[in-house]
């Protein structure tokens, strides 16, 4: 029996190799690469793209969006999800497709929607050009508001549906416990629907954290070459500016960033799991 | 329900209903800018017409990046799929050390910047003297489409009651046999989930597969990006709207098929 | 331990449900209910699923709104009080224990939510857990209890906020039964000491006859009898209390002869006599108490043919062949092995016994 359980694993085997030498492989060599010049360690590269300021500003700029993008994210996903786990019928269908549909629409397609909002003749676009034409700073504030509300428009399915999953699976005699112990509404949502919430929050948050750290075509669309982050910087430097060992460094730089979100957000997890 | 109770979910509806306006307006807008006589996009349209869905027919390599596009998200899904239902099955029934580990890894792609993947593969593929581009897009697009099947297949394996198959073996079947005719037909609901949204996810992808084209193979998003910076125009909108069919086509079957709430939940 | 003479058995009201309605989604789930129960009095709710007996529950709690009708506790409507506002706990089927605090936290949980600060909680929450012999697992993760452990937890954080009243929704459901019969004891005397006033919510009859002072037989929205347990089991005041509490013999039958006080019954297995007064032709129910029958004649005889005979320990059931809805049961004490199915045994017993019910149709 334990010779067939351990075969079983071996089953694994295809799939296994596949993703080590397809993506794992190249993503280590991509690291070891970046720590190297001419075959030798060194962080020089690091030391190099750290020194530069304009490099720290989109460093900066990356980091920003990212976090704004989840919190604007987070203030509609939240209540949304509290409303659809309460949902049934013809309403939860209209839920679950308005999630769905985008999701499944994809990045480009709606990416370049909001280009076509924002290249349109229209109210809203004449609004904002005739703001941006009086002051520099303000339009440099709308282009970033903009990505950002496109980034959230993209991104908030993966932070809704995780925070309904929680808290559509949440015993419904839980709130009602709190109730009859005489728990105000208040009470009641901090104590119980909000602590109990908290592994899908962070799910979404996590999820929607690392997408919007590392996109690449919504800023390309929306943004465009004025205002740069991580990724358009490393796209230019692969493909046009041909500096292939910036392009390494900052490859790098999203890497352990995005490795950094999923490890700590599992490590999370599991503290909020271990009291549930 | 007490008084604020009934605010507080007052605004959340109201909050609510605003998300799905928001989170459908691309979409509506995509549409109704599709439909447009004028060359330049505008809201709303000033009159409506096709001229803009058949001049796609002028496009040029269009049709070759549908073509290609389609292609690899078939191939790429159908082999995910194999490779996928291999690894869960050892990930669920199996009793190595690190199980865990590898169902984690084998999810973990869709959390890596695709960017970051697309850059090491092309330095990669370039260091193994892999000059194919069908070849290394369609290697590509398996990174891409595996997570999504894994993610499925591991969550309804988990759920499933394999001594099912060990009743098919007694009653004759071989172990490879009654995994395809008790194990794939039960969890037909996940292949599809995780199937349609493997394809979808490689028919959208950009940041891996702009890194592996060259001239002649480029797939639809890579072209579509390519459009946008030569000839803007509305037919832009059409090639969207498109996708948006497709999508919707995909929907109504996963609906049918699966449910809606089972596809969201896995 | 109170005296059970000095329980109110509904005459001076505590709680007092007047004249409710409820209907869901257009269906009406009871209507124009009255239910009284008095103060430090244990009373069960018992009926099958979808009698109404977990709405009425929910309505006295709060969680459920009254569509009409008023509930009052010590003479006062709290009809329109909010469900957080009644101090009326209630102890869940499924215990609702939250799953994110610890066993300490979950029992402090009502008083944190009365504006006690942690410190001040401290004692007495231990006096609770003490309570229910709980006190080693105060810091302990609920999802490691067991099931009787968890009953217990539930229990005191009920209990420790002081409550009006207490509310338990098939408390003992998810136990099995030799631990279900321990808790039931224990929870008994723990209410009896405090001198609670407790409704149980239940669908087992003997878990009702054991807890309660009194239950409230119900069905489709209606109760049907609300008296002592042996007042339903003596004096069942209808077909379905009898065939719901404890088992009987029950055949159909028509009256065919009546005097001044008795009435003569023509069943499927013999004539039956009865008290009670019929209309010659009237369809009816009778039905007796299987100890309350001999297997020797008896003011009423009939012969029965046996499809089984149990030897159950302390009692021996004898089953009659007879045809649904009909049954012929009678039960000996002590261990009789001497009969075998196929036999012909004769049933008896008295026309006092006797219960008869005009059938509905």
């Amino acid at each position: 029996m334990s010779g067939r359980a351990e075969r079983i694993g071996l089953l694994a085997l295809p799939g296994l190799s596949f993703l080590a030498v397809i993506y794992a492989l190249p993503l280590f060599m991509l690291l070891l690469k970046s720590f190297q010049i001419d075959g030798e360690f060194s962080v020089a590269e690091y030391v190099t793209f750290f020194g530069d300021d304009y490099n720290l500003s989109v460093l900066w700029r990356t980091l920003r969006v990212a976090l704004l993008t989840t919190c604007l994210a987070l203030i509609i996903a939240y209540p949304t999800a509290i409303i659809m786990a309460r949902a049934k019928g013809i309403w939860l269908s209209i839920f679950l497709v308005a999630m769905v549909l985008p999701m499944s629409v994809g990045v480009i397609v709606k990416a370049f929607a909001w280009t076509i909002l924002f290249r349109t003749r229209g109210v809203l676009n004449d609004t904002l050009m005739s703001l941006g034409s009086t002051d520099a700073p303000i339009r440099r504030l709308f282009t970033e508001t903009a990505l950002i509300i496109g980034a959230a428009n993209v991104f908030l399915p993966f932070m809704v549906l995780p925070i309904y999953a929680v808290l559509r699976q949440m015993d419904s005699r839980l709130p009602e416990a709190a109730v009859s112990l005489g728990a105000t509404p208040v009470f009641r949502f901090m104590n119980v629907t909000l602590p109990l919430s908290l592994p899908g929050v962070v799910a979404g948050c996590a999820f929607t954290f690392s997408l919007a750290i590392s996109m690449y075509v919504i800023p390309s669309l929306i943004v465009g070459e004025r205002q740069q982050t991580l990724s358009m910087l490393t796209g230019r430097s692969f493909l046009y500016l041909r500096n292939e060992a910036l392009g390494a460094t900052i490859s790098s730089i999203l890497l352990i960033i995005a490795i950094s979100v999923v490890l700590g957000s599992s490590w999370l997890a599991s503290r909020l799991g271990a009291r549930q | 329900m007490t008084g604020t109770d009934r605010l507080a979910l007052a605004i959340c509806w109201m909050i609510a209903i605003a998300c799905v306006i928001f989170l459908m307006l691309p979409i509506v807008i995509t549409l109704a800018a599709s439909f447009t006589s004028s060359p330049v996009y505008t809201l709303p349209p000033p009159e409506w017409s096709l001229r803009w869905y058949q001049s796609l027919q002028k496009r040029s390599g269009l049709w070759d990046a549908v073509t290609l596009s389609l292609n690899l998200a078939v191939v790429s899904t159908v082999l995910s799929l194999i490779l996928g239902t291999l690894a869960a099955i050892a990930v669920t029934r199996g009793s190595f050390q690190g199980r865990e580990a590898l169902a984690t890894f084998t999810v973990s792609p869709l959390m890596m910047p695709g960017l970051v993947v697309g850059v090491a593969l092309l330095q990669f593929f370039r260091e193994i003297g892999l000059r194919d581009a069908y070849v290394s897009l369609l290697l590509g697009h398996i990174v891409i489409t595996l997570p999504f099947v894994m993610r499925t297949l591991l969550a309804s394996m988990a759920a499933f009651d394999f001594s099912l198959v060990d009743a098919a073996r007694t009653l004759g079947l071989s172990y490879p046999r009654a995994i395809v005719q008790v194990l794939v037909p039960n969890l037909a609901p996940a292949y599809l989930t995780g199937g349609l949204f493997a394809f979808l996810a490689s028919m959208d992808n950009y940041p891996i597969s702009i890194f592996l084209t060259d001239a002649r193979n480029k797939t639809l998003p890579i072209k579509m990006l390519q459009y946008l910076e030569e000839q803007p125009d509305p037919s832009l909108a059409a090639i969207s709207s498109g996708l948006i069919l497709l999508a919707c086509i995909v929907l109504i079957i996963a609906s049918r098929t699966v449910g809606l709430n089972r596809m969201v939940q896995g | 331990m109170t005296n059970p003479a000095m329980r109110d058995m509904g005459n001076s009201k505590h709680l007092d449900v007047l004249a409710v309605g409820k209907a869901f989604k257009g269906t009406p789930v009871m209507s124009d209910m009255d239910f009284r129960v008095g103060r430090g009095e244990l009373v069960s709710l018992l009926g099958p699923s979808g009698c109404g007996k977990t709405t009425l529950l929910r309505i006295i709690a709060g969680l459920t709104p009254a569509d009409t009708g008023e509930v009052m506790l010590d003479g006062r409507a709290i009809t329109t009080v909010p469900a957080h506002r009644r101090n009326i706990s209630v102890v869940f089927q499924s215990y609702a224990l939250f799953p994110h605090l610890t066993v300490a936290e979950n029992v402090a949980f009502g008083l944190r939510a009365r504006g006690v600060d942690k410190a001040a909680c401290g004692s007495k929450v231990s006096e609770a857990l003490a309570l229910v012999r709980m006190s080693d697992f105060a810091d302990r993760p609920v999802a490691a209890l067991s099931g009787g452990q968890q009953q217990r937890v539930a229990v005191a954080r009920a209990l420790i906020v002081d409550p009006v009243l207490l509310l338990l929704d098939e408390p003992f459901s998810a136990l099995d039964r030799k631990l279900r019969e321990t808790m039931q004891v224990e929870l008994k005397t723990l209410l009896r000491a405090r001198n609670m006033t407790a409704i149980f919510v239940t669908h087992d009859q003997d878990e009702a006859m054991g807890v309660s002072d009194r239950i409230a037989v119900m069905s489709a929205g209606k109760i049907e009898q609300f008296a002592t347990p042996a007042d339903l089991y003596a004096r069942p005041s209808s077909a379905f209390v009898m065939g719901f509490v404890g088992l009987s013999t029950r055949l159909t039958g028509k009256v065919v002869a009546a005097t001044a006080e008795r009435i003569t019954i023509k069943t499927a297995h013999g004539l039956v006599i009865a008290p009670g007064k019929f209309a010659k032709g009237t369809e009816v129910t009778i039905g007796v108490r299987p100890e309350l029958i001999r297997t020797e004649p008896g003011e009423n005889t009939l012969s029965v043919t046996l499809a089984d005979a149990m030897v159950l320990g302390s009692k021996t059931q004898l089953h009659g062949r007879a045809e649904d809805p009909d049954r012929l049961l009678c039960e000996l004490p002590g261990m009789r092995s001497s009969f075998a199915p196929g036999e012909i045994v004769t049933f008896g017993w008295s026309v006092a016994d006797t219960l008869v019910y005009e059938a509905k149709t």
